[in-house]
């Protein structure tokens, strides 16, 4: 008799847990299929973004300026494709240009055009080119109607030499006047390379940050020629039957191959703004941005920017981050967004960042605030006025693969190169055939 | 009318106090009353994200938004036969468990051996062998970074002593040696308390008749200790197994460079589930991912039910009395 209640106990409990579960289970999936988007107005915006770029001063400004609660949610992608997965995303958050068209094409982030249009903060005229990175049609990146806007930016493709480095190789430091081609970027950086008994004293030249970005450095080499790194569509990638992306490639490689670049074989602990502070690097590819920590305690006074370099000649210097905001599709309030949006963007906090120097503005009426106080900016000045003349230029980033897909494949095919084990052409195909798996799989998630 | 009302009453509360006076539904409400917080946790942490990854396993989820999800029945599964990142990152995942777990537990039984004898300043050392289990992870992993670092780390200055010219990048080009030291030297403490429990749990008049009989140190510890510590090393083995199959951090702290999503470790610390993360995460095929989980799910599965099967022949338990 015992026996048989307890067991009616057990059958309870677990019927009733299995509700409990069912109802966990499918709360987040019907919250997901909930289309209203504009029914609740609870005064508060959610953010994410990142800490270290939005402070307490930031949410102070915007909150007094928006009379809004703002809400900051640190970026996490994992997080936020979870927040997207519940039907929750956050109103507003940080994104990069790689990202943009796919959020775009997969209708995640709202079309704040009309919002632009009728802004007395941010005039369409105003807007740094680099905004033209959150316009998708559909078809190119740069056309169409905008759908976010950079926080601020930088030409991403300028240099900065470490002086000591060229002093110890007995090599002049290259003008800041006139670009270096990068066959003679190649050149000088073999001479001011320094590595021996198998301990590294200066890589000659660092780029793509670990690799991370080197499809947007190969991108940029090949528009200079007017080519894209993938056919018109985005349906594949273009390498092996494009001979000037294998030449792009086979740059890119030779500089890992003999040592001079940081790559799978001859890693950096850190990351490579870090090592050029800790003189380990003689010529480090960064953008404008990254003046305002160049100078560390050892490379003060021995730090000097340089223009980009050119692949054949076309002087090219977009920003291949454009990092800034956008607004998902599903905010239940958009006009606060926008609020918050257009305070951050045009209000206090733009200003406050421009004056900051981590970063050209996204409003050219705030380019006079970049600072020109010490040596060092005035020269780091004299060479951004000049490289934001040909810094009007996009990169099409592909909407069917997720901003990593590319350089992921580029360094697990590059060790296996770079260790033998495989010719640079395999490594070519390889990376080519990944990468087309990848888009495929995109393309017929949207049925294509 | 007083006297009605006590009627009714006593007629209401009859049923229920019944049914609450039987002793084995209050025992069972009692029980599953005390294990609720458990079972709350495990149903809404484990269960549920277990059948919707099962779920996802069968769709084309990528994690963007669920307005594109589709059926595509087992051909996520398919995919992983099929998928050469898939075989190698397994095969570098059995050379991983198999020297992890193996080294992992001869040195833990080798130090609780060492240090269940009365020694001086055996709780010194105890502490000093625990001590890296309680380090974490990440920490654990820059002090293994900085100890090989090629560029001033001690383990090449060390080996410099003896041999000048020495100069080895140990991550790049010894990676699953180090994965494998790091996480041996990590979990060290941890397997070492367990061991040192058993031994203590054995009966040391066993010991003592043994020698009386004449065995040295090394029959008493292949007669007497071995044989009736066989359950803990089971035990050890199959959690030291199930927790080497499934490793992720350390692999992706070791590799070069900062950790972000397309952190790479060298191909050799190409791991099963570093592979997942980066399908999942990379790739954006969250359903690929799920299906690659669930696959190493059924496999460590195999793995552990073969090696409960085979303790029936060399783990002995004592007969109840």
């Amino acid at each position: 008799m015992e026996e048989r209640v307890a067991r009616y106990g057990r059958r309870e409990v677990l019927k009733r847990t299995g509700v409990l579960a069912a109802g966990i289970a499918a709360a987040p999936l019907i919250a997901a299929c909930q289309t209203s988007t504009t029914t609740q107005k609870t005064g508060k915006v959610v953010v994410m973004t990142d800490p270290n770029e939005f402070g307490a001063e930031d949410v102070k400004a915007i909150e007094d300026a928006t009379k809004l609660k703002l809400e900051v949610v640190k970026s996490d992608l994992t997080r936020l494709y979870a927040m997207y997965a519940a039907g929750n995303p956050p109103d507003l958050f940080r994104v990069q240009a790689a990202g943009v068209p796919q959020y775009i094409s997969r209708k995640m982030v709202k079309n704040l055009q009309p919002y632009f249009a009728a802004s007395k903060v941010l005039k369409p005229d105003d807007l740094a080119p680099s905004n033209n990175f959150y316009k998708w049609d559909g078809k190119v990146v740069g056309k169409g109607d905008l759908y976010g806007m950079v926080k601020d930016w930088s030409p991403d493709f300028t240099l900065f030499a470490y002086t000591k480095a060229f002093d110890e190789a007995g090599v002049k430091v290259p003008s800041d006047s006139a670009p270096l081609s990068y066959q003679e970027l190649h050149d000088l950086a073999t001479k001011v390379n320094r590595k021996s008994g198998g301990k590294r004293t200066y890589w000659g030249f660092v780029h793509s940050n670990n690799d991370q970005w080197i499809d947007r450095t190969a991108m940029n080499m090949l528009a200079e020629k007017g080519q894209s790194l993938y056919s018109a569509d985005f349906s594949t990638a273009n390498i092996t039957g494009n001979a000037e992306a294998v030449k792009v490639f086979k740059y890119l490689y030779d500089l890992a191959a003999e040592g001079l670049q940081q790559s799978p074989v001859d890693p950096s602990p850190n990351w490579m703004g870090a090592d050029f502070n800790n003189g380990q690097i003689a010529i480090l590819q960064y953008g404008y941005w990254f003046s305002a920590m160049a100078e560390s305690d050892t490379t003060k006074g021995k730090t000097v920017m340089l223009p980009a370099p050119t692949w054949s000649g076309t002087r090219r210097d977009p920003t291949m981050t454009a990092t800034g905001w956008v607004m998902s599709a599903q905010t239940k309030d958009p006009d606060a967004a926008w609020a918050v949006f257009e305070t951050y963007m045009g209000g206090a906090p733009a200003v406050t960042r421009a004056g900051s120097g981590w970063g050209v503005p996204g409003l050219k009426s705030l380019y006079a605030k970049m600072p020109t106080d010490t040596a060092f900016q005035k020269q780091v000045q004299k060479v951004l006025g000049d490289e934001l003349k040909y810094s009007d230029g996009v990169l099409q980033f592909n909407p069917y693969i997720g901003e990593e897909t590319f350089s992921t494949t580029w360094k697990k095919h590059l060790e296996t190169a770079l260790k033998g084990q495989i010719s640079f052409d395999k490594m070519l195909s390889n990376i080519e055939a990944d990468v087309n798996g990848a888009i495929a799989d995109g393309r017929k998630i949207v049925g294509q | 009318m007083v006297g009605t009302a006590h009627a009714l009453e006593r007629t209401a509360a009859r049923p229920r106090s019944t049914w609450w006076r039987r002793r084995g539904t209050r025992r069972a409400v009692t029980f599953y009353a005390f294990i609720s917080p458990w079972l709350i946790g495990f149903v809404a942490l484990g269960a549920i994200p277990l059948l919707l990854a099962l779920l996802m396993s069968f769709t084309n989820y990528d994690g963007l938004n669920l307005d594109y999800v589709r059926f595509v029945g087992a051909d996520n599964y398919a995919r992983a036969v099929n998928d050469p990142d898939t075989l190698h990152s397994m095969q570098r995942t059995l050379v991983f468990v198999g020297s992890t777990v193996t080294l992992g537990l001869v040195v833990q039984l080798g130090a609780a051996l060492l240090l269940d004898a009365p020694v001086p300043g055996r709780g010194l050392f105890r502490t000093l062998f625990y001590l890296p289990y309680v380090v974490p992870v990440v920490a654990g992993a820059w002090i293994w970074k900085i100890f090989t670092d090629p560029n001033g780390g001690l383990l090449n200055a060390l080996i410099g002593l003896v041999k000048p010219e020495f100069a080895m990048n140990w991550i790049v080009e010894q990676p699953t040696t180090v994965l494998v030291l790091f996480t041996v030297w990590a979990l060290t403490g941890g397997g070492m308390v367990v061991f040192l429990a058993g031994l203590q749990g054995i009966p040391a008049e066993l010991k003592e008749a043994a020698q009386i009989d004449g065995a040295g140190p090394v029959s008493v510890l292949r007669f007497i200790t071995l044989p009736l510590l066989a359950p803990v090393i089971l035990f050890q083995l199959v959690v030291s197994l199930i927790g080497a199959m499934q490793i992720i951090q350390q692999p992706l702290l070791l590799a070069p460079g900062l950790l972000g999503p397309g952190t790479l470790p060298p191909r050799d610390n190409y791991l099963y589930v570093v592979h997942a993360y980066h399908e999942i995460f990379v790739n954006q095929r969250f359903g690929y991912g799920a299906a690659l989980l669930w696959i190493l799910f059924l496999i460590t599965l195999g793995l552990t039910l073969a090696l409960v099967r085979s303790s029936r022949r060399w783990v002995h338990y004592e007969e109840a009395q």
